[in-house]
């Protein structure tokens, strides 16, 4: 798929893995490459510039295996944000999906 | 292309060193060290991981643009805007054109119209000196038909020159803020020249 897609969404595609848990960073990378074909790298620079935004938070939590690891968090910004992008994405993607199967408008 | 969790952390920091304040640095190599700790305690090998998160170049470059123009954004300068604009160009060869070009053109378009102003703005007070000279009967250059007319043209000429330079300054503060919002945005959609995802 195209790259700029890509990274046009994969701020909205982190903040949605967000809404439903919080995670540490290996994790929501795994989550969405699972799904989508990126260079993983780019993630960390997106979820600093998230966190200089206001959009999510860091703590560290002890995890079973070794030393504690960094967890992202939304804010109430975040959960906001991320709701209005959603909205606003479904709206985009249902419009150009009728466009591209020819669908008439006038229904 | 980079294989080993130390040639991928040593470039990262390599290239940013001096560009993001220490700290910021440091927390993002350490988001970069628990990725490859926590991969490799599931049993992946650090090429795997390497291949996966792609070139260290790429997220350098589009840390340092990003950094930079925010920079830009935060303490307006010629400087600030000037060093935001070569690191966004950086980023691929669409950049050249589609950063390059306009920015150009605007300091161009900006610099005419201030040197214009400059122009009319020295220029005028002189002619309408002259034109005063003229009219008291001292002989001088006789610029104009009608003294007392170019008299008037004069500070027409001077407002219109004050204008132009005035003119230019919010011209560029108003350049200023569209082209941060726009590197802003360039640097969200464009992707690195090298990447091979």
């Amino acid at each position: 798929m195209n790259i700029q897609f890509k990274k046009g969404v994969l701020e909205i595609c982190v903040l949605s893995v967000l809404a439903h848990k919080d995670c540490y960073g290996y994790e929501l990378v795994g989550e969405i490459s699972k799904r989508i074909d990126i260079s993983e790298g780019t993630i960390y620079p997106l979820l600093k510039r998230l966190k200089d935004e206001g959009y999510v938070t860091t703590y560290l939590q002890e995890s079973a295996e070794g030393p504690p690891r960094k967890y992202y968090r939304l804010t109430e910004r975040g959960r906001k944000e991320e709701q209005d992008q959603k909205d606003e994405w479904m709206r985009f993607a249902a419009s150009v999906n009728a466009l591209l199967e020819g669908k008439d408008d006038s229904n | 292309m980079t294989q080993t969790e130390q040639e991928y952390i040593r470039i990262l920091r390599n290239r940013l060193e001096g560009v993001l304040p220490r700290e910021d640095l440091e927390d993002l190599l350490s988001d970069y060290s628990e990725h490859f700790r926590i991969g490799k305690a599931s049993g992946r090998t650090e090429e795997d991981l390497c291949r996966s998160l792609g070139s260290p170049e790429d997220v350098a470059r589009e840390v340092k643009a990003t950094h930079l123009v925010k920079k830009a954004e935060k303490t307006r300068s010629c400087r600030n805007i000037f060093h935001a604009v070569i690191a966004t160009l950086g980023l691929g060869l669409f950049n050249l054109v589609f950063v390059l070009v306009p920015f150009i053109f605007l300091v161009v378009l900006l610099a005419v119209i201030f040197l214009l102003g400059v122009a009319f703005a020295v220029f005028g007070p002189a002619a309408f000196i002259f034109s005063l000279l003229q009219i008291l009967g001292i002989p001088s250059f006789a610029i104009w038909q009608s003294p007392l007319a170019g008299a008037f043209f004069s500070i027409g000429i001077t407002s219109f020159g004050i204008l132009l330079i005035v003119a230019a300054f919010y011209l560029a503060r108003f350049f200023y803020h569209l082209g941060i919002r726009y590197l802003t945005w360039n640097i969200g959609v464009i992707k690195g020249a090298e990447d091979i995802s």
